[in-house]
């Protein structure tokens, strides 16, 4: 179904119509939420809150931008509140833990190809960390802007809607956070 | 373009962020500088290892928030709007289960404050014939009863107000009433006759969004020993996998060795296969084994 038809269902009380829109956004959010708040039980939390404040102010929603844009304004206001709410900076593991086991982008290859070849499984390993530890390094607001550009593939444009910022404001957060993972990984790669 | 500005110019053209005549002018300037494309080359290959570790969030954890969610909303979509309570009130008399909401409302107002006051009441919201006489005129006397709704005005931590909302948690048949009541509340100051409110719920209450509900605004007592004799009940007894999976998440704040025996005996009988390997990672986390010998 189209989604301006399933947000009016939705905006009209069809609760159906609402959890097709979850469902359509809901693992972008919580991969969100997961990378900048790196823990799973505030990742969850911040999924609850936000779907549950997009559920009441849904029928706030005038059609004037993209949904998927106003969704993801309400789910980075709730992991910077979440941030904010951090009196003092958590230590951010390397690993995430899961229900199901550790989450961890340094062991994400495929484990034949490291079989194969355990010298360039090392080095994927290495590379891994240093990812890892350049992430780690940036703002909160780095952090986000590169997640939704790089892995979730939204525009500048409107990620900085989505922070309340300008295009030129993620611009520089871009650059910023690409010009860090340059000077961490340079000689890396 | 020159050579610091096509550096800046990297990532943007990677994402496809620059115009049109940028993006002609970058790609003039990196045809004509060899040091230029060098390092765009660099640049392309630290996006495809950033690309290679993308990973999406690990599907229990999906599952877990989906479900959650569900209860939550089940339960938030059971309370009236503001505007609705107030201006939208007419298909409630049609509502069998809204009628008995707003008499259970006048009930509780009716035993927990003093007598009502002229200036704050409504119309009649629900009449009811309770008795037909025929006369001998012919004419027909009939008794009406009607139920007024009545509206008190005051801080949450008003004494009148809280025991008003204690008493909408405790025994509104309106499941949104409920959690409405208890989500103003968890917002108050800890005290035990709160929490001996949550534990009732938690304990009691037939809806599973309320009691989940219970769950999240025990957090703050989870360490007390009535609140993790409460949970360990929930996860022994609850129907419902999400609370039995926030059960584990509250005690396991406190890892106590009471806690291996309870855990074992979950991991046993526990059908939930979400449920079975939460368990089995507290286990883990405990040092204990999975399985009872």
């Amino acid at each position: 179904m189209e989604e301006a038809v399933l947000i009016r269902a939705a905006q009209k009380g069809d609760p159906d119509a609402f959890e097709q829109l979850v469902h359509a956004y809901d693992r972008g959010v919580l991969r969100v939420a997961m990378n900048l708040l790196r823990s799973t039980e505030d990742a969850y939390d911040a999924y609850q809150e936000t779907f549950l404040r997009v559920f009441k102010s849904l029928h706030l929603f005038r059609f004037d931008c993209n949904f998927q844009t106003w969704l993801y304004r309400v789910a980075t206001n709730v992991c910077l509140d979440h941030l904010r709410k951090r009196k003092v900076r958590r230590e951010e593991p390397a690993v995430v833990e899961t229900e199901e086991g550790q989450w961890n982008r340094m062991d994400n290859l495929p484990e034949d190809r490291a079989q194969a070849d355990p010298q360039r499984n090392l080095l994927n390993r290495q590379l891994g960390e240093r990812i890892e530890a350049v992430l780690q390094g940036l703002t909160a607001k780095e952090r986000m802007v590169f997640e939704l550009r790089h892995y979730q593939g939204f525009r500048l444009r409107a990620i900085g809607e989505a922070l309340g910022a300008s295009e030129e404001a993620a611009k520089t957060c871009l650059f910023r956070a690409t010009q860090k993972m340059r000077a961490a990984l340079g000689d890396f790669v | 373009m020159n050579c610091e500005s096509a550096t800046r110019s990297f990532s943007l053209f990677l994402y496809g962020e620059l115009s049109i005549e940028e993006e002609q002018s970058f790609q003039d300037h990196l045809e004509g500088c060899a040091g230029c494309r060098k390092a765009f080359e660099a640049e392309k290959a630290i996006h495809q290892a950033l690309d290679a570790r993308e990973k999406l969030p690990p599907a229990p954890l999906l599952a877990r928030c989906r479900r959650d969610l569900k209860l939550r909303l089940d339960v938030t979509a059971a309370r009236p709007a503001p505007w609705r309570a107030w201006f939208g009130w007419w298909p409630a008399l049609v509502r069998p289960a809204g009628a008995l909401a707003l008499v259970a409302v006048g009930f509780f107002a009716a035993r927990w404050t003093s007598a009502p006051r002229p200036d704050n009441t409504l119309d009649p919201m629900v009449s009811r014939v309770r008795y037909v006489q025929p006369e001998s005129s012919g004419k027909v006397r009939v008794v009406i009863e009607d139920t007024r709704q009545r509206f008190l005005t005051g801080d949450p931590g008003d004494e009148q107000i809280h025991r008003l909302l204690l008493a909408a948690t405790r025994e509104s048949s309106d499941a949104g009433l409920r959690a409405e009541s208890m989500d103003i509340l968890s917002a108050q100051p800890a005290s035990n006759e709160l929490r001996g409110t949550l534990l009732y719920a938690l304990e009691h209450d037939p809806n599973p969004g309320v009691r989940l509900k219970a769950l999240d605004a025990l957090k703050p007592y989870a360490s007390a020993p009535d609140v993790r004799g409460a949970l360990a009940k929930a996860l022994l007894a609850d129907d419902n996998p999400g609370i039995r999976t926030q059960a584990i998440d509250l005690l396991m704040q406190k890892k106590e060795e009471a806690m291996v025996g309870l855990l074992q005996e979950l991991v046993q009988k526990e059908s939930d296969s979400y449920v079975g390997l939460r368990c089995q990672k507290a286990l883990r986390e405990m040092d204990a084994s999975v399985g009872t010998f």
